[in-house]
């Protein structure tokens, strides 16, 4: 019986897993043995059912089968979009209204004076480089009510207990803030209330009364409070948390369920399922659905966490690199680096978030040159249309791979777009090359120089901000680009190894396939623990905890079953958020038990926070004298799902065979010209070796291999970077 | 876990007799520097040429230690401004205390790396009783540890190898309670440094990377927030562990050879990239400026009767920019007082760095470069350098701000000179804070300190284009201001009612500042006790800090407003309206909609506050100034500012910007073209009339210096400053008056 997670037959036993990048969207259709095939085509924003289909259809034709072949065979279906990020960067999301605590009228203008985000050390050192990011709210929808709650202080409880009402909710404010939000054409409301995640009495009722005015206007939009998106403490991520809610995840549902219509279409039977920024599955019900922002390198991460287990690779770092920013991200001990907040797009969101870093610059970045010759590369994308060689109007990276000969044009996707290289040579002579007084190649050949370096930076900085060095580390890189630009982003940086995969291009669609069916459920709490707490006060402490994790079991059951989950094949995970009475940050601590019911339990479990605060921190920053406080429970509900499996091949010579020879091409690479041997990827053995100049065409992606170089496949046909 | 303490593998400095001492290091580093210009004598970057590979790859890692140390460390404290607002830093110094590395967080605090170490080596710490590998040393004294003011805490671990220091990992934090008589991290009202609070000269506190217990008895008995104190020095610790670690690893690998020369090469390499970036960015000349602060202590030293009086504060600062880097000179500036104003050459080179990483070291390694390409002179017996050494430094940082934006503004003028039109700004030093203590009903008593507005200000304008609100610290790459939920958390009766910008709170110009903030904070079951002071942090006193560019506006200063014996109850109950920033509250109780017993506005340090029930605090700060004449302003700029609120008056703009504008019926403000082109003529032909030249300007004014013709503050700050043989030269030519024209010094 098809389930949430699956179509619950054993007989369909095909995995089908689809990223729509910036620019591409990937297909990775896992057969049954674990082999792969990857289908790619062009991203249309507007339409990404057609999307999905056309890429489908691109993998499907691969193995002689047809779309509805496959989605009939297809256990499990995983769709990672952009729709909600583009949504966020172009600023065409839904006009919001917000409703805040009176007094906190400007927060969406002052977020927190946050305006670094995402910048170097060098960066943020040179402060006129600080910028506010562009608000999900106009100022002017922006409505405050009389209203205030407490949220109990750190000292503990010595005055006022969390959750106090110090100014009851002002309904006849809500009223007025909210027919003034409505007549002026918000399409969606938010509310905001200062200490909502530990009482969210007045959001409820605010939002009771907006529903009410509503219904009496004749009108239906959706009212979100912070408390339900994101019931954690401080307000400013929260609003942020808040405001991609209101401002693009509805939006994207909707674009979202025609994706799934469009999959039931061709036959499949389950749910269609995204990633959650931090790794899970769920399908388009999922009430957060902004949880699912970023799904797309998520799934790079979950693919690269697959290959190291199978690798038995202990330090890893992923880079990958699409058409609109180059991201980095790390397996420390081959676990996923979490953040409890997430930077995107220069906002700060309360999200837990598999963590990962982004440069701007990708492949379909614009390369341009401003009134002072300076030059810049991105955060403009061509996305789809490639560049001034496809159907952009502008130069871009892409154009300048293109014109140097380290990408063929009349092989992009395998030959089914034809890409104009004179335009492009034009295009970097007339907007680069003559405003800095260059030769058209050298130009072009800088341009690389300056975009590989950047992003050499962030992996640097990336591994050296967790205080390891990159001689430890093995690179994965990926992303229909980043086999393009793997020789500039490692030039200079000693790395244990150097790998990707024939079905680079795909990787992330290869990762979501790899993804449990997973919600994240947070519950703050302000338990404290003080050292001369009582054993009956122990018991209290640990009947709250315990009754907060079976709450949210019953949420994710809840929540599960209406997403179509068999709930009994559901397993739990349980963890809290702990730390040192006195402390502002709380420490994740997973517990092997969801169960703290005595006093020996709660020793149990501060034993459980001292052992991770300790693999973190020198013994000298322990304070156990302090006492302990629990901040936060949380669960991880996990349903079983169909994964893939990675498959050995036998060894060959080093030599390819003749078959997997093409030919030769110029390619101008640095600083002159010099002649690549060209390789066919699908005709490559486990235990070739391509020496460089080389490079190995793939319809997705294009290997670049430099002179003195050379590329080893192993026995999984990963590729070696010697 | 790998931060452990290794063991003595370095081996106490004292146990062999004749080893190379810290003091033989400090003046091997001043002696070969002196001698040939490079620092430590390093002529050639022998290392970086031949094998840029190698090189880069060891500062990259020394660099990586530091960044991951506040990555990971800061989550252990305690404070809202060091985990968050970025009121915290570590970094790696060389065995003299010079920066090699340091992290992201209020970096500027490097300058006082090497006044500690070097305290300690004079002291022959490392002599008697030895300094051993993983030791933990103390520091938060202003004299002897550089520290910009007591509330900065310090954490120094030694890196020994073969009985030698070969190297510091440092950890700052800004306390929220300093246990001064005032409570809060600010002892304002301080007449000398026996008030200052929990003050130390660099101490040895612990060994093998943990505390001694008898260190955190002092915590508890002589501050009021020993927990959170507790925390940040573990937070502190556990920074400077994870770098001795990392560092015992590279030099592990790339050998103590290879180590001692690397160091001394990064710090060359940066000076001259920082002199480059000087001599390449800015017009050689001098550029002066000045600012004043008001200290009212008359009336509140009444114990002290040598403090009670008041004090105007000249700052007064000249940047040189040369052919081998920048020169600052603060002659001039007035002389040390019995305020708590007063500062020490190392403190005034952690806020003068500021501008200077800013604008010249931001492409750099950030290093102890900045202080070899930047020369200071701080004359004895002046403010930033008193020849009394228990002077009081509670508010030094303020003191020595006013100096750093006066420098910045100054480089930015040599900057726009060049051309650098996109860099340069209208810099503000204009922050506010709050601090105090409490009883609970229940007996519990607490300290605390809110500096939200320390973490983000307005940005002043550009020559082009306005400010921005709450956009930059000019004390941090990193700031922000945190959240109202977790400031709240930390003082139990006090609870938010606005935390907004303050709009029309900036200074105008052509082009505008940034406005700044204003929140208000509802006292609510205050229980036993609870007060406040304002420590003066902002430059509230400073009068003309912020002086505006090229004829535009300074910022307003920074002040608070308290509002006691108020009817919010009835307020409340009856379901009104409550304030929401400053100006908003005033206007309540013009119109008697809140009724106020006590209303008192504090532009200058105010004494403690007590607040009873409903009582309301209101602050404000962050604002920045403008850039070129009002009137030049484009008449559609100031329409959209009041259509978008930016400025709440429109006969303030009217009469500022000489525009004339109408409402339509929506409310909405359009241009009257006509008369504002006609307005504008009136007012330039106005200020035709009302002008003066030069010269008559300055005969008038020169009459009034003969008749010493000032109030006795400003006699007794010309007193001072005159004292300065340059300042008394150029003061005295300028206004060309007789050498026996005296101000008589009442202190002497």
């Amino acid at each position: 019986m098809a389930d949430g997670t699956s179509s619950g037959d054993n007989e369909r036993n095909f995995i089908l897993a689809l990223d729509a990048g910036g620019t591409m969207t990937d297909a990775i259709l896992v057969k049954p043995d674990g082999s792969f095939t990857v289908g790619k085509s062009i991203t249309r924003k507007e339409d990404e059912a057609r999307s999905y289909r056309d890429s489908v259809s691109d993998a499907a034709q691969s193995i002689d089968m047809t779309s509805d072949d496959v989605h009939a065979q297809c256990g499990a279906d995983i769709y990672c979009g952009t729709g909600m990020l583009n949504t966020v960067l172009t600023g065409e999301g839904r006009r919001v209204g917000l409703i805040v605590t009176r007094g906190f009228d400007d927060i969406s203008t002052m977020e927190g004076g946050l305006t670094y985000l995402g910048q170097t050390q060098a960066e943020s050192l040179h402060q006129q480089l600080h910028r506010h990011t562009r608000p999900l709210v106009d100022a002017s929808d922006v409505r405050s009510v009389s209203e205030r709650i407490g949220g109990g202080c750190y000292q503990g409880n010595i005055h006022l207990p969390p959750g106090h009402v110090l100014i009851p909710l002002n309904e006849n404010h809500v009223r007025d803030a909210a027919n003034e939000l409505l007549d002026r054409g918000v399409e969606v409301i938010g509310i905001l209330f200062l200490y909502s995640f530990v009482n969210p009495e007045h959001e409820h009722r605010a939002k009771e009364v907006i529903e009410e005015v509503l219904k009496g206007r004749g009108q239906d939009i959706p009212v979100v409070c912070s408390a339900d998106v994101a019931p954690v403490a401080k307000e400013n991520p929260r609003l942020k948390s808040l405001l991609f809610q209101c401002f693009a995840a509805e939006q994207v549902r909707e674009s979202l369920l025609e994706v799934e219509k469009e999959a039931k279409g061709f036959g499949y039977r389950g749910r269609l399922l995204t990633l959650l920024s931090y790794g899970g599955a769920v399908n388009m019900e999922y009430p957060r659905l902004y949880e699912t922002m970023i799904s797309g390198p998520i799934g790079g991460l979950i693919g690269a966490q697959f290959v190291a287990e199978q690798l038995e690779i202990d330090q890893l770092v992923t880079a990958d690199m699409g058409g609109t920013s180059f991201d980095v991200g790390l397996l420390l001990d081959r676990r996923m680096g979490m953040t409890k907040t997430a930077d995107i797009a220069g906002h700060r969101l309360a999200l837990p978030m598999v963590e990962i870093d982004s440069v701007g610059s990708g492949a379909g970045s614009v390369v341009s040159i401003d009134q002072y010759r300076r030059l810049h590369v991105g955060p403009e994308s061509a996305g789809a249309k490639v560049g001034i060689c496809f159907e952009y109007d502008r130069l871009t990276v892409t154009d300048i791979n293109v014109a140097l000969g380290y990408v063929d044009p009349d092989y992009f996707l395998g030959g089914q777009v034809k890409l104009d290289r004179d335009r492009a040579l034009s295009a970097l002579e007339s907007e680069v090359a003559k405003p800095l007084g260059l030769d058209v190649y050298n130009a072009g050949a800088g341009v690389l120089e300056i975009v590989n370096s950047e992003m050499a930076d962030l992996l640097r900085t990336m591994v050296a901000a967790k205080g390891y060095d990159t001689h430890d580390f093995t690179l994965l890189y990926y992303g229909g680009a980043g086999p393009v630009h793997m020789w500039g982003f490692t030039a200079g940086i000693e790395f244990a190894d150097v790998i990707t995969m024939p079905w680079a291009a795909g990787f992330s669609a290869f990762g979501a396939a790899c993804a449990e069916y997973m919600h994240r459920y947070d519950r703050g709490l302000r338990e404290l623990i003080p050292n001369d707490m009582s054993q009956e006060d122990r018991v209290g402490c640990a009947s709250r905890i315990d009754q907060a994790w079976r709450e949210l079991e019953d949420e994710a059951r809840e929540e599960m079953r209406k997403e179509g989950v068999n709930v009994d094949r559901v397993v739990f995970r349980y963890g809290v958020s702990a730390r040192y009475i006195g402390q502002l940050e709380s420490f994740d601590t997973r517990l092997e038990s969801g169960n703290v019911k005595s006093a020996q339990d709660i020793d149990d479990l501060i034993q459980s926070f001292e052992v991770m605060y300790t693999k973190v921190y020198p013994e000298g920053a322990r304070f156990p004298d302090a006492g302990y406080s629990v901040t936060a429970v949380h669960l991880e509900a996990v349903a079983p799902k169909p994964q893939p499996v990675l498959g050995k091949r036998e060894l060959k010579g080093e030599k390819p065979s003749d078959s997997a020879y093409v030919g030769s091409r110029d390619v101008f690479h640095r600083d002159a010209w010099m002649q690549f041997r060209v390789f066919e990827m699908q005709e490559l053995d486990a235990g070739n070796v391509i020496e460089g100049p080389a490079i190995i065409r793939d319809p997705m992606t294009t290997v670049v291999v430099p002179p003195n170089r050379r590329k080893e496949l192993d026995e999984y046909r990963i590729l070696h970077y010697r | 876990m790998a931060l452990d303490y290794r063991g003595s593998q370095g081996g106490k400095t004292a146990a062999v007799p004749g080893h190379r001492t810290l003091r033989d290091s400090v003046e091997e580093r001043d002696r070969t520097t002196a001698a040939t210009g490079h620092y430590y004598g390093v002529t050639e970057l022998t290392l970086r040429d031949s094998d840029p590979i190698k090189y880069e790859r060891f500062y990259a890692r020394l660099h990586s230690a530091v960044l991951a140390a506040r990555e990971s460390a800061r989550f252990v404290a305690a404070s809202p401004g060091s985990r968050e607002m970025g009121e915290c830093l570590w970094g790696l110094t060389t065995p003299e205390g010079d920066t090699l590395a340091v992290s992201l967080g209020f970096l500027s605090h490097t300058a006082i790396f090497p006044v500690s170490v070097r305290y300690m080596a004079s002291k022959d710490y490392d002599v008697n009783d030895g300094i051993d590998d993983g030791d933990v040393f103390a520091v938060s004294d202003g004299l002897t540890g550089g520290v910009p003011h007591p509330g900065d805490f310090y954490t120094f671990v030694p890196i020994v190898v073969d009985e030698e220091v070969v190297g510091w990992s440092v950890g700052i934090n800004h306390l929220m309670e300093n246990g001064a008589p005032v409570a809060g991290s600010w002892a304002t009202f301080s007449v000398d440094t026996f008030m200052d609070g929990f003050v130390c000269p660099p101490m040895k506190t612990g060994t093998k990377l943990r505390q001694s217990q008898w260190w955190k008895a002092l915590w508890e008995r002589r501050t009021r927030a020993a927990t959170m104190n507790i925390l940040d020095d573990k937070m502190r610790l556990a920074g400077c562990a994870m770098i001795h670690e990392a560092t015992h690893r590279l030099i592990d690998e790339f050998g103590i050879d290879y180590y001692k020369r690397a160091i001394r090469e990064v710090i060359e390499e940066s000076r001259r990239m920082i002199v480059d970036n000087i001599k390449q960015t800015t017009v050689p000349g001098t550029y002066t400026g000045c600012a004043f602060r008001l200290v009212k202590y008359k009336g509140l030293q009444n114990i002290w009767s040598h403090a009670d009086k008041n004090t105007l504060i000249h700052v007064r600062g000249s940047v040189e920019p040369g052919q081998e880097g920048l020169s600052l000179d603060t002659e001039g500036s007035s002389k040390w007082g019995y305020h708590s104003y007063n500062a020490t050459p190392g403190g005034t080179d952690c806020a003068v760095f500021l501008g200077m990483i800013n604008s010249f070291g931001h492409n750099t390694k950030v290093t102890a470069g900045i202080d070899l390409a930047i020369e200071r002179n701080y004359p004895s017996g002046s403010i930033y350098n008193p020849d009394n050494e228990y002077t009081s430094n509670a508010n030094l940082w303020a003191q020595t701000i006013a100096i750093n934006s006066v420098g910045f503004n100054a480089v930015n003028r040599a900057m726009f000179s060049r051309g650098y039109l996109e860099e340069v700004f209208s810099v503000d030093g204009n922050w506010g804070a709050f601090q105090g203590a409490g009883t609970t009903e229940d007996g519990t008593s607490y300290g605390f300190t809110n500096f939200e507005w320390l973490g983000g200000t307005g940005r002043g304008a550009y020559c082009y284009k306005d400010g921005e609100p709450l956009i930059w610290a000019a004390w941090s790459q990193i700031a922000t201001i945190g959240d109202a939920e977790e400031f709240e958390s930390t003082v139990p009766p006090l609870f938010y009612l606005g935390r907004k910008l303050l709009k029309g709170y900036c200074g105008h110009g052509k082009y505008r500042g940034g406005v700044g903030n204003s929140a208000v904070h509802w006292i609510v079951q205050p229980g036993k006790h609870v007060a406040l002071t304002r420590p003066n942090g902002g430059l509230s006193c400073t009068t003309a800090v912020g002086v505006g560019m090229s004829g535009g506006y300074p910022a307003p200063s920074s002040f608070m407003i308290s509002a006691r014996g108020t009817n919010m109850s009835e307020i409340i109950a009856e379901g009104g309206e409550t304030p929401r920033d400053a100006r908003e509250l005033l206007e309540m109780v013009d119109d008697g909609r809140l009724k106020v017993e006590n209303l008192e506005i504090w532009k200058t340090d105010c004494p403690e506050l007590a607040f009873d029930e409903n009582d309301l605090f209101v602050d404000a700060a962050g604002a920045s100034g403008g850039w070129g004449d009002p009137l030049e302003r484009e008449p559609s700029a100031v329409i959209e500012d009041l259509n978008e609120g930016w400025v709440t008056s429109y006969d303030f703009v009217k009469n500022l910007h000489g525009v004339v504008a109408t409402q339509n019926k929506e409310g909405e403000w359009q241009l009257d073209e006509s008369s504002t082109v006609a307005l504008r003529e009136e007012m330039r032909n106005k200020r035709r009339q009302e002008s003066v030249s030069v010269f008559d300007w300055w005969s008038n004014e020169r009459e009034k210096v003969l008749k010493k013709d000032f109030v006795p503050e400003v006699n007794q700050m010309y007193a001072e400053s005159l004292s300065f043989d340059k300042f008394d030269r150029e003061f005295r030519d300028f206004w060309q008056v007789p050498e026996d024209l005296v101000f008589e010094n009442e202190e002497e």
